[in-house]
């Protein structure tokens, strides 16, 4: 029957070639960009595990070798991280570092290319004072985290290292192994599978029933013969996997034709390195066999759809309409989401992945299953008020089967609901904790961690600072005596921008920076009175230096190494509010435009199956769609008829999932992370509607079709 | 008496294919003519080239004396819905609408309201014995129901010229004559003339007058009009 089925598929004539070829088309797409992302998710995890290798375990090991001291710290440039690494071998047998040849010594260290790069375009004292000593070398690609990355691992006396925050003493280096947690990828599995895989089977189903009626006479006299059913199920399916497998052969080919361009964008905030994106054997079965095997159930599943008897192949009657009760899993997953919003929340980042994850799938599932009901009551209520023939013939048809004319668009309900979801939230998340704002008085205010400094430190890092063009104010915070309050100031030294002491006041207790969590730079803010003298002030300890500037980038770098050279022995270096979280926001813009890469292909793959559903309806309907033409009645309606029934629909569904996804998204933040929805930039409504077009496109391209079959020759043929 | 449609030395061919050699026609208005002949003699093409469906590659076409043969295309669509009806011998209902909106479909692409439209076909089914018929479906039809619906939608809009190809072909005879006799009382009840293409010369009694195509030529009428 296999062979049987084979030599069907190969020698059915030009259709039959043309229909393989589109669906090995539709199906490398799909496999090549399941390929790319299971690369993907593997590349995240490789650089994952370098950057941990940056910020060692002193744990594992476990060898009796000299330790080695070893420090991480975070270091800032024009809003880039640097990471430093202070090390400092204590005897012959201290390991090296991974990525350079020898652990570098007092005054030496190793550069990352792209740091060589940046220190020899950069004038020493915005970049390189802050790392004095004998340039060694390049440190190799398995210390970084990217092409790109900023990585300087700089020698020390081992008693300065040694007393350096968070120093560890490791005996052996490059055995630190963490990866994704296994929630964060069955998310990011789940989403991709149900964002890709998803439209490339609807496709692959509703080619296999068009390509059943179009086959109807060969099915029937093979029906008439005595074929069951199932037979002819499975000379469907062996079609469809036919293709399925050339176009996954071709999948794996897209792939490595263009991974050395994917590894380029830096969905994850940074580039990969091509390498990186490698196939595990799972990856590879699951592709190579599951796309092909998903395509000959999809074609099986769809043919159950449609009675082929021996006098031919028709449509189930009149299915049945759907029920209220398909509401449920998405009424269900909205309320599990809601629960959240106001009841108790998970802790941990597994914890919210368990509840949100089935949350969000049972909200996706229900989108699915409503849709139908959805369309249905949408397309009655279209025929109700109908007056032109197009509108009712469209309504009648989407009332008639709404399952039919609703599975066409599913896939691109799909996509946006992820989409959007994805959306909502990276948008939100980049709003409440990305950089300063370019122009703002926080992007112009640096601030370091003293560390509680010795009293005598201000004044030589005041005559550092002031000389700089740019800085227009330099401020010591005090530590406060009382333990964990805000440190303390002069009412006299607080810059007018960052407010004023209440009435009366001497000394202010103010925020870190002049900044409370989250909130901006107010002249208006008024700081509380604290109950120390001024004169007592100069011989408490220095918190920190807050350096106001005119935000010019030559400013803030200067001043930066002058803090950074001053006040060494803090685990973050002077920053800028935000450069934390811009490294972050990177991250999340990465993934953004994964997002995005995911929805022009899902919508693409959407239109294509939309576009195989409009040609089904029309091949069905040609005959008295030809008559109608041959009455009078102008193209322009049947063509307005076939846009009702599919452009409208598709329209509608992608403002439900934009609005459910957005709100998933909100519930989400909401119940999680106490933000408010940040409605996405005009860059998402872009990327819809760019998908959306591509969409109409595909609809577009079926109306000569339309045209030529209606045309008075069908009158007359049939 | 009044020509209301006239053809004139036509010719038309499907490629290297002559169908129409020289045809010459001339319908009176209100009568009704049955067009005859064998398989692949031309008389389809003919009546298409009368209802301005297919163009000559020479010849005139002419209704009330104006010609559409070298109309645009837009023009004959337009005259085909406000002036004539049709029926063919099967698969006119659009499957999705019901009888009686099938039945207003000629109305509503004039641009009738649309309870108007309905108002106007819910009549036609008491007349054509289908009364109750209205919101089924064509798959819900008889042969013969769905060939009257076809007749009511052929006739709702009142138009000048009726073209029937084999309207009765696909139904066994007794439905065949009840058709017919709905269909040539209506059209008298109208002054709607009738153009209609059969093979049956039980069909083409009910016309009263008969051409032959023969050849893709009109031969002489053998019946003069009662």
């Amino acid at each position: 029957m296999i062979g049987f089925g084979l030599r069907l598929a190969v020698s059915g004539g030009r259709e039959a070639i043309t229909r393989l070829v589109v669906i090995a088309a539709a199906v490398a797409v799909g496999a090549g960009l399941l390929l790319a992302t299971f690369a993907g998710v593997n590349a995240v995890n490789a650089q994952l595990t370098r950057v941990a290798s940056l910020y060692p375990d002193p744990s594992a090991g476990g060898s009796d070798a000299d330790p080695l001291w070893w420090t991480s710290r975070e270091d800032y440039f024009h809003g880039s991280l640097i990471t430093r690494v202070d090390v400092a071998a204590t005897g012959a047998s201290s390991p090296t570092p991974v990525g350079i040849p020898r652990t570098p010594g007092e005054g030496e260290f190793y550069a990352s290319p792209a740091m060589q790069r940046l220190l020899a375009a950069t004038a020493p004292d915005q970049l390189g004072a802050r790392y004095p000593g004998r340039d060694l070398g390049t440190i190799g690609d398995a210390a970084l985290t990217s092409p790109d990355s900023l990585v300087v691992i700089i020698g020390g006396a081992a008693d300065q290292v040694g007393k350096l925050p968070h120093a560890v003493r490791l005996t052996s280096t490059g055995d630190n192994t963490p990866a994704l947690p296994e929630t964060v990828v069955d998310l990011i599995m789940s989403v991709i599978v149900a964002g890709l895989l998803f439209p490339v089977l609807i496709f692959i189903g509703t080619a296999t029933r068009l390509s059943a009626a179009r086959r109807e006479q060969r099915f029937a006299a093979m029906r008439l013969v005595g074929a069951t059913p199932r037979q002819i199920s499975v000379i469907a399916a062996i079609e469809a996997a036919a293709a399925a497998l050339a176009g996954t052969a071709l999948g794996f080919v897209l792939f490595f034709l263009f991974r050395g361009s994917l590894a380029a964008v830096p969905f994850t905030g940074d580039p990969f390195f091509p390498s990186d994106l490698s196939l595990g054997v799972l990856n590879v079965l699951l592709v190579a066999v599951g796309v092909p095997a998903g395509a000959a159930v999809a074609a099986a599943v769809s043919l159950h759809r449609v009675r082929v008897s021996p006098l031919g192949v028709t449509r189930r009657a009149t299915p049945r309409a759907p029920r209220w009760y398909r509401l449920l899993p998405l009424l269900l997953g909205l309320a599990e989401l809601a629960f959240f919003l106001v009841g108790p929340k998970p802790e941990t980042s597994d914890g919210q992945a368990a509840v949100f994850l089935p949350g969000l799938l049972l909200v996706m599932t229900g989108l699915l299953l409503a849709g139908p009901l959805l369309t249905m009551a949408g397309a009655r209520l279209m025929a109700r008020r109908a007056t032109r023939p197009a509108t009712l013939i469209a309504a009648r048809r989407l009332a008639d089967n709404p399952k039919a004319g609703f599975r066409a668009i599913s896939g691109i309900m799909l996509a946006l609901f992820i989409t959007s979801v994805a959306t909502g939230v990276i948008t939100s998340i980049v709003a409440n904790r990305g950089p300063a704002v370019v122009g703002s008085i926080e992007a112009a205010t640096l601030s370091v961690n003293a560390n509680d400094s010795p009293p005598t430190v201000a004044g030589p890092v005041l005559a550092g600072l002031r000389p700089i063009r740019g800085v227009s104010s330099t401020t010591i915070l005090r530590k406060n005596p009382v333990k964990y309050a805000d440190a303390l100031v002069a009412c006299a030294d607080i810059p007018a921008v960052y407010g004023r002491c209440e009435a009366g006041a001497t000394v202010a207790a103010v925020a870190s920076g002049f900044v409370p969590y989250r909130q901006t730079v107010e002249s208006s803010r008024v700081w509380p009175a604290a109950p120390v003298s001024v004169d007592a002030l100069p011989q408490l300890p220095v918190e920190s230096v807050v350096v106001g500037t005119d935000g010019s980038a030559d400013a803030i770098e200067k001043a930066r190494t002058v803090l950074e050279l001053t006040f060494p022995a803090y685990y973050v270096g002077a920053n800028v509010p935000g450069d934390f979280e811009s490294e972050f926001a990177n991250t999340l813009r990465g993934w953004q435009q994964l997002a995005n890469v995911t929805i022009i292909a899902s919508l693409a793959l959407a239109g294509c199956s939309l576009a195989v559903s409009v040609v089904g309806g029309l091949v069905e309907r040609k005959r008295p769609f030809s008559l109608l033409r041959l009455s009078g009645a102008p193209v322009r309606v049947l063509r307005r008829v076939v846009a009702l029934e599919s452009a409208v629909p598709m329209l509608t569904v992608a403002v439900v999932a934009v609005g459910i996804g957005l709100l998933a998204a909100q519930l989400f933040l909401g119940a999680q992370m106490h933000y408010t929805l940040e409605p996405p930039g005009a860059e998402f409504y872009l990327v819809v509607g760019a998908g959306l077009a591509v969409c109409l496109a595909v609809i577009a391209s079926t109306l000569p079709l339309l045209e030529r079959i209606t045309g008075p020759e069908t009158a007359r043929s049939e | 008496m009044t020509i209301a449609i006239e053809a004139r030395d036509v010719t038309f061919s499907f490629g290297t294919t002559p169908a129409l050699r020289g045809a010459n026609l001339a319908v009176e208005a209100g009568e009704v003519l049955a067009i005859m002949g064998p398989s692949g003699s031309g008389k389809s093409t003919l009546l298409h080239c009368l209802a301005g469906i297919l163009v000559p590659d020479s010849g005139e076409i002419l209704i009330d004396g104006v010609r559409i043969d070298t109309m645009t295309e837009a023009r004959r669509s337009s005259m085909r819905r406000d002036r004539f009806g049709f029926v063919f011998q099967f698969g006119q209902l659009v499957p999705e609408l019901t009888a009686a909106e099938n039945v207003a479909l000629p109305l509503l692409l004039s641009g009738v309201r649309r309870s108007e439209a309905l108002g106007k076909a819910y009549a036609w089914f008491e007349r054509l014995g289908l009364a109750g018929m209205e919101d089924r479906r064509s798959g819900e039809l008889s042969g013969g129901q769905a060939q009257r619906v076809a007749l009511a939608r052929g006739l709702v809009a009142g138009p000048d010229v009726l073209f029937a190809d084999e309207p009765t072909g696909a139904l066994d005879s007794l439905t065949g004559e009840q058709v017919m006799d709905l269909m040539v009382d209506a059209a008298g009840e109208q002054g709607t003339t009738v153009v209609l293409v059969t093979h049956e010369p039980r069909v083409a009694a009910y016309a009263g007058r008969e051409v032959i195509v023969r050849d893709g030529r009109v031969n002489a009428p053998d019946r003069i009009p009662s």
